[in-house]
């Protein structure tokens, strides 16, 4: 029972930053732009994020200048694929290896230099962690008490907005956005940069809320992670807040099981949220064709083209 | 030349009322190559305008320039006699232009409602689906055009999205329409209720262009016809009255044709025989229910029907690129059905497809590349190991020759090929000395008229040396001057068959009802 | 916004201008590399000196330019040959890692007559690296499963599994670091005495000629390039598309695996943390520069080699890390991808 809720209350901090990204990518994909880069933007933020905190500044503030370097990235990749049609997979591969690259070169300085970060429900309003619930609550923080509500919000507006339905056809039909009169080009380069913010988002709150500390390479993938369950959860928002949790949980296992001491193979238990990520990828396309992927992702949109 | 006929083609200036439409010296190129040259058009209110030309002669491109889709190289444009420069689609439906392409400009995973609220802008006054939904009912019953407006736009047929694409664009404010080869995709009763809606709308005051080329549908339901060839108007707006449709052939096609009839072979011995074919559905398809069929030896069996009614299955069956469910095809006594499609092509299969670069060639491929992807595998080009490519590049620059393929060298990539040549390419492939079934979709497709003679010709030289062709159209009239026996498919199976000369058009008609 | 109205995309650019904006975008590429360089403390002045003097004109620069280089001809040419049947091989890692494992296994454990001991390796490193990669390539067929984030994880598993045998049973108890004791030497490609240069360069230049041939003389290179382009057309043809594609994908989880092989039995001699770094990118970056040509393969991994003997060289005198190669790469293949558009598009105003 101790394991069970030790383990539960830690879970959203897991999903958070993987159910940010998803979010994110999923406004991207839904203007037609295959979003490989999740990976590298977060890593840019993660240490953008500890960077700031490192100054002296708030933590919130080191959120908010993850996002703005994951948004410098994402410009970048806008960039290339939106203003200059670079192949989508390629450009997002190479925005990784910058973002990748950069925190490796710039980051030497802070690596392993622990910091406070976001203050959690506990001490924001002392709950007594007394009860179980108690237990649970008092270690969320606002950004895991708010995402429920973000999900929602980003789900009517994709769904049900004349905004979201104007995204949606970017990157279903640009030709029939363009005759419509939206400006699939502009479109496109404001839902890239959504996918900066959010990724960006995504990373600061590993460092800046989770770790509370940077290390190369603590993405670990979960940008990866991020780009499987778009697919799992089939562009859409709510589906990718169960499977973001869904990971979390995997993911959150092992820690909490080395937590309580347990003999484990750490190492082969770690593979779990990749494995289970291939698994979710097969049951994703179970069932025919792969159902709420936009029909023009990752294709180039000329308007001059011959039809 | 063809004074008469120009004097025909009254440049009526406005007297009182501006031209709905006018287009001066319109020029185009894409990545240098011309696609108009110095075009005019001139549209006026209340008339339906039939514009008329070959593939690649300019229609469709001059059309887009008017609708903003493309911005023309130079030329001078108005509409109600207000001079614009249009920069965009958007600008166009503002000044009152709307256009119905031949691929829709519709959001399939979309309902009506929604891609028509899609189509005002931000600060138009239909904001809501409920509202949206109204209006579209409310026009739909009012220019009789039946849509409902909350299905998806996917589960709809081709006709019903052509009248969504019809009612969105109208009520986007469009005062002048345009539509792309309407009835490429319909039937004849249903291009009959577009055509009489269309003239119903002109008498309301409306203009519309009718780009077509179908002479039949010029004289019963247009006032005037403009006639393009190669990127120039050749006739300006002449009274549909005052010319014959072989003056209109003649001013398309620049020269006197010979057509190509049937071939001169009897049909022989069986030696392709599909029984109860059944297949799924490939995406938007049809699946095949029971299909089934008999082509003999030196025949031509003509399949007619409405595109998207099991065609495109029917021939991958064929090929063995799609599992067929159940059923027998036998060629030469031999069941094939579930023969790889290397094995097909051994024992005799050939096929021209529809879509000559998605499954026939490779765009991206040289010429004598595309030439050798079926023999590489008997070793004719180096043995089992090595491949010469020079080897390669000899047949293809004899293939060049024998079926005089302009603008080809051996090294060029397919890509650069006009559709005619690269159909070429593809008849000097496939018309070899193993063929003994061909597969002909849509053979002329996209071609011009001499391209297309080419083809026909080609095949019917190939039937009289002793094949078989399976001919597949959409083209009634491909049909019925190439065809021993005449078939009609409708929902995947085959509706009805008879001899050539048995066919009426209200046969057909009856068959073709109810199509997918 | 952005010109939407008149851009063109161009049929038939030709030679000189695809080769120019290839050319235009490296040299950009190579020039805000140059720029990271020298802000993160390398003097202008030693540019050149650290990455030409050093690594192809000096004895010593050059057999380790060239040591280096070995592994990086295996993963290019893996990257490349899944390239050309559009399969992407983002795992090549994990492939390698696998292909290490193996070797590591049959030297450690080394039975059998000696000289049987590198071919046993070669063998099952090349096999595991083929294990590893289909995996996804069986996603891939039979459920449409992604392979960029299939082969991707499962280089993420691939290094957890070496983590496992490295804190567990293959850890040497006498070294403070996660590492398999030193092969037995058996195990070791013969050391040519030029530098670390290993006879595995024997070995590198024969798959890469089979390969070249292969793909520039075969008839395997012309499937794979039908296929490739357009697979529909390919199966309407005729052409044994499946077997072409699994072969191939294939084909590139064993040169992976092989190049893993290479690493441990040539330079490392034993199994450690760091075999595998640095390669994922590196053989995405060599195959797309090379356009997934064979010979220029080579041509490029021997460039590359020569910036990770310069990186050792910065790492040391400059404390730069290692992660600014993967930088370069980044910067380097984004320059090249942005460049294309001049050659690919034109853009036409009217006159008026």
């Amino acid at each position: 029972m101790d394991f069970l809720i030790g383990w539960i209350a830690i879970i959203p901090s897991y999903a958070a930053p993987l159910l940010l990204a998803s979010l994110g990518l999923i406004i991207c994909e839904r203007a037609g732009v295959l979003n490989l880069g999740a990976e590298g933007l977060m890593a840019i933020s993660a240490l953008t994020g500890a960077m700031t905190v490192l100054s002296g500044a708030d933590p919130w503030v080191g959120l908010a200048a993850g996002s703005a370097a994951a948004m410098a990235l994402a410009l970048l990749f806008g960039i290339s694929t939106v203003a200059l049609r670079a192949n989508h997979t390629l450009a997002g591969l190479a925005v990784v290896a910058i973002g990748l690259g950069i925190t490796g070169v710039v980051g030497r300085p802070y690596v392993q230099k622990t910091f406070s970060g976001i203050s959690t429900l506990g001490d924001l309003f002392g709950i007594d962690r007394g009860s179980a619930f108690g237990r649970i609550f008092a270690v969320q923080d606002p950004v895991t008490l708010a995402l429920p509500t973000l999900v929602g919000a980003l789900w009517w507006w994709l769904s049900k907005s004349r905004h979201g339905l104007r995204l949606r056809s970017v990157g279903e039909n640009p030709a029939a956005a363009d005759v419509a009169g939206i400006d699939v080009q502009l479109v496109q380069f404001g839902a890239v940069l959504a996918s900066g913010l959010f990724c960006g988002l995504a990373g600061a709150y590993l460092s800046v809320a989770t770790s509370h500390v940077w290390v190369e390479g603590m993405v670990a993938s979960r940008g990866w992670i991020a780009v499987a369950l778009v697919i799992f959860s089939r562009w859409n928002a709510a589906r990718a807040l169960w499977g973001a949790l869904l990971f979390g949980s995997a993911d959150a296992l092992v820690p909490r099981l080395q937590a309580i001491g347990a003999d484990v193979p750490v190492y082969l238990m770690m593979t779990l949220p990749y494995l289970l990520t291939l698994v979710v990828l097969v049951a994703g396309s179970l069932g025919g064709r792969r159902s709420g992927e936009p029909a023009f992702l990752g294709r180039v949109y000329l308007r001059q083209d011959k039809q | 030349m063809t004074t008469a006929l120009q004097q025909a083609g009254d440049m009526r200036q406005p007297l009182g009322t501006p031209a709905a439409l006018l287009m001066r010296g319109i020029g185009k190129s894409f990545d240098g190559k011309a696609a108009l040259r110095d075009a005019s058009f001139c549209l006026e209110w209340g008339e339906v305008h039939a514009i008329v030309g070959e593939n690649g002669a300019g229609k469709s491109t001059l059309m887009n320039v008017a609708a903003g889709v493309y911005v023309a190289d130079g030329g001078d444009q108005s509409i109600d006699g207000e001079a614009i420069s249009l920069r965009s689609p958007l600008e166009a439906a503002a000044a009152g232009l709307g256009m119905v392409h031949q691929h829709f400009r519709l959001v399939e995973s979309f309902t009506v409602a929604e891609n028509v609220l899609l189509g005002f802008g931000r600060k138009a006054a239909v904001k809501t689906l409920t509202d949206a939904a109204a209006i579209v009912s409310a026009k739909s019953s009012e220019i009789g055009l039946p849509v409902d407006p909350h299905k998806l736009v996917a589960n709809l047929s081709i006709a019903e999205r052509q009248r969504a694409e019809i009612i969105k664009v109208m009520l986007l404010g469009a005062r002048i329409l345009v539509m792309d080869e309407p009835t490429a995709v319909l039937t004849d009763e249903e291009a009959r209720t577009l055509l009489s809606f269309a003239q119903r709308l002109s008498r309301q005051g409306h203009a519309v262009v009718l780009i077509t080329h179908k002479f039949r549908e010029v004289a019963a339901f247009c006032d005037r016809v403009t006639i393009m060839r190669h990127g120039e108007t050749v006739l300006e707006g002449a009274r549909v009255a005052n010319v014959t449709e072989a003056e209109v052939a003649r001013l398309m096609v620049g020269d006197a044709l010979t057509v190509a009839g049937r071939p001169l072979s009897r049909p022989g011995d069986v030696c392709l025989s599909v029984e109860r074919l059944s297949a799924r559905a490939t995406a938007h398809g049809q699946s095949l229910n029971d299909l089934g069929f008999e082509l003999h030896v030196g025949e031509i069996l003509g399949i007619a029907g409405v595109g998207g009614n099991g065609q495109e299955e029917l021939v991958a069956c064929l090929l063995g690129l799609d599992r067929a469910g159940a059923g027998a095809i036998v060629l030469d006594g031999q069941d094939i059905s579930t023969a790889k499609p290397d094995q097909r092509r051994e024992a005799g299969l050939r096929v021209i497809p529809s879509d000559r670069f998605d499954s026939g060639l490779i765009r991206e491929l040289s010429i004598a590349d595309n030439l050798a992807l079926t023999t590489v595998a008997s070793g004719s080009f180096g043995g089992p190991f090595l491949l010469s490519r020079r080897a390669m590049r000899e047949k293809a620059a004899e293939a060049i020759d024998a079926f005089d393929i302009r603008g080809a060298t051996p090294e060029r990539p397919a890509s650069l090929l006009s559709g005619g040549n690269a159909q070429k390419v593809l008849l000097a492939r496939e018309l070899d000395h193993g063929l003994k079934v061909l597969i002909a979709h849509s053979p002329s497709r996209g071609l011009d008229m001499k391209a297309a003679e080419f083809v026909r010709s080609a095949i019917r030289r190939a039937v009289e040396a002793g094949a078989a062709c399976l001919l597949i159209s959409e083209d009634l009239q491909e049909v019925m001057s190439l065809s021993h026996r005449v078939a009609v498919m409708n929902r995947g199976r085959i509706a009805g068959c008879r001899q050539t000369g048995d066919v009426t058009p209200e046969w057909i008609g009856g068959l073709l009802a109810g199509h997918a | 916004m952005l010109d939407t109205a008149f851009l063109v995309r161009r049929q038939n650019p030709g030679f000189l201008l695809t080769s120019l904006s290839y050319v235009g975008g490296l040299l950009v590429g190579l020039t805000v590399s140059a720029v990271l360089l020298v802000h993160a403390g390398v003097p202008a002045s030693a540019l050149v000196d650290e990455f030409l003097i050093a690594t192809f004109l000096t004895s010593d620069g050059l057999s380790q330019t060239a040591t280096a280089a070995l592994p990086l001809v295996l993963v290019g040419l893996a990257s490349g040959v899944a390239m050309r049947v559009r399969f992407w091989n983002i795992g090549v890692e994990g492939q390698l890692w696998l292909g290490a494992i193996a070797s590591t296994w049959v030297a450690l454990n080394g039975s059998g007559p000696e000289v049987l001991r590198l071919p046993t390796m070669f063998v099952l490193a090349a096999l595991a690296g083929a294990a590893w990669i289909a995996i996804p390539l069986f996603l891939k067929l039979k459920w449409g499963v992604n392979e960029v984030i299939s082969t991707l994880l499962l280089g993420s598993v691939a290094f957890l599994l070496v983590q496992h045998l490295l804190f567990g049973v293959w850890r040497d108890p006498s070294n403070s670091f996660p590492v398999t004791a030193t092969f037995p030497e058996a195990s070791w490609f013969l050391v040519l005495g030029w530098g670390q240069l290993h006879a595995g360069i024997f070995l590198v230049a024969v798959i890469a000629l089979s390969i070249w041939f292969v793909m520039e003389h075969s008839r395997v290179g012309f499937y794979a390039d039908a296929v490739g382009f357009n697979a529909k057309a390919a199966l309407a043809t005729g052409l044994p598309v499946l077997s072409i594609a699994v072969g191939l994908v294939l084909l590139s989880g064993a040169l992976s695996g092989v190049a893993g092989m290479m690493i441990v039995a040539g330079t490392e001699h034993r199994l450690n943390q760091s075999v595998g770094n640095g390669y994922l990118f590196s053989a995405i970056v060599i195959a797309y520069l090379a356009r997934a040509k064979p010979l220029w393969v080579v041509v490029i991994s021997f460039a590359l080699g020569a910036v990770f003997t310069a990186g050792n060289v910065l790492k040391v005198f400059y404390s730069i890390s290692e992660a600014m190669i993967v930088l370069m790469q980044g910067a380097v293949l984004m320059s090249i991808l942005m460049a294309q558009f001049f050659s690919s598009y034109s853009l036409k105003r009217p006159k008026n």
